[in-house]
């Protein structure tokens, strides 16, 4: 899938994309989905965090973006069929 | 002096209050209502009331030793976090203020002293 002749991604791409898929998980109007995203995000950035070798980050950069593109998507269908009763979660105590 | 100032601009064209009080419209006219005494941005936050703010968020930051968190603390030299924390500290602290704020000068916002800075700085902090 990724072919020999992509650069690996530079540090700030890689900050880049997981800012934009945690702005993505904000997008979302359910609890569940919302808190899924974030966690996903944060887990699957941190496990590869150590990776070195280029073929292999230009691999989990692709996925990254793939999913973002998926999570945008998503979003969108998500807010079509928005349910009138919030999550209890999302309601503030006062 | 400066008060004389803001008196006189407020009684002379009072219209122009719209713009220099920016998003706020102004529809009373009494000069009561229309005099602003201590500030002209009194809807802006106070520094102390960003500071606070700003150290309660990075505070409850799960990876993050609460008494360690100072005003002028630096997220990766003094709180042991790496780059993708910073990203999740400016994203909570965008949402905490309600603001949308660029990439470029996210991956500036450093420490504790840079975003007290830039959120004080900045007109739409809420």
């Amino acid at each position: 899938m990724a072919t020999m002749g992509v650069a690996a991604p530079t540090r700030t791409e890689v900050l880049q994309l997981y800012r934009s898929l945690l702005r993505v998980a904000r997008q979302f109007c359910d609890y569940n989905i919302r808190e899924y995203t974030k966690r996903r995000t944060i887990d699957g950035f941190r496990d590869n965090k150590k990776l070195t070798d280029p073929s292999l980050l230009s691999a989990a950069f692709f996925d990254g973006k793939t999913q973002l593109e998926v999570a945008k998507r998503q979003a969108i269908v998500y807010s079509l069929y928005a349910s009138k009763v919030k999550s209890i979660m999302d309601i503030k105590p006062s | 002096m400066a008060l004389r100032a803001a008196v006189l601009r407020h009684i002379q064209v009072p219209v122009q209050t719209l713009t220099a009080t920016g998003s706020k419209p102004l529809p009373r006219w009494s000069l009561g209502a229309s005099l602003r005494l201590f500030s002209s941005h009194d809807d802006h936050l106070t520094k102390e009331e960003v500071i606070d703010r700003v150290l309660d968020v990075v505070k409850s930051f799960p990876k993050v030793d609460p008494s360690k968190v100072t005003p002028d603390v630096h997220f990766q030299k003094d709180l042991g976090l790496d780059s993708l924390d910073n990203v999740e500290i400016v994203m909570a602290l965008e949402e905490e203020f309600k603001l949308e704020i660029p990439d470029k000068e996210a991956d500036n916002i450093d420490s504790c002293n840079l975003a007290i800075e830039y959120i004080y700085n900045h007109p739409m902090a809420g």
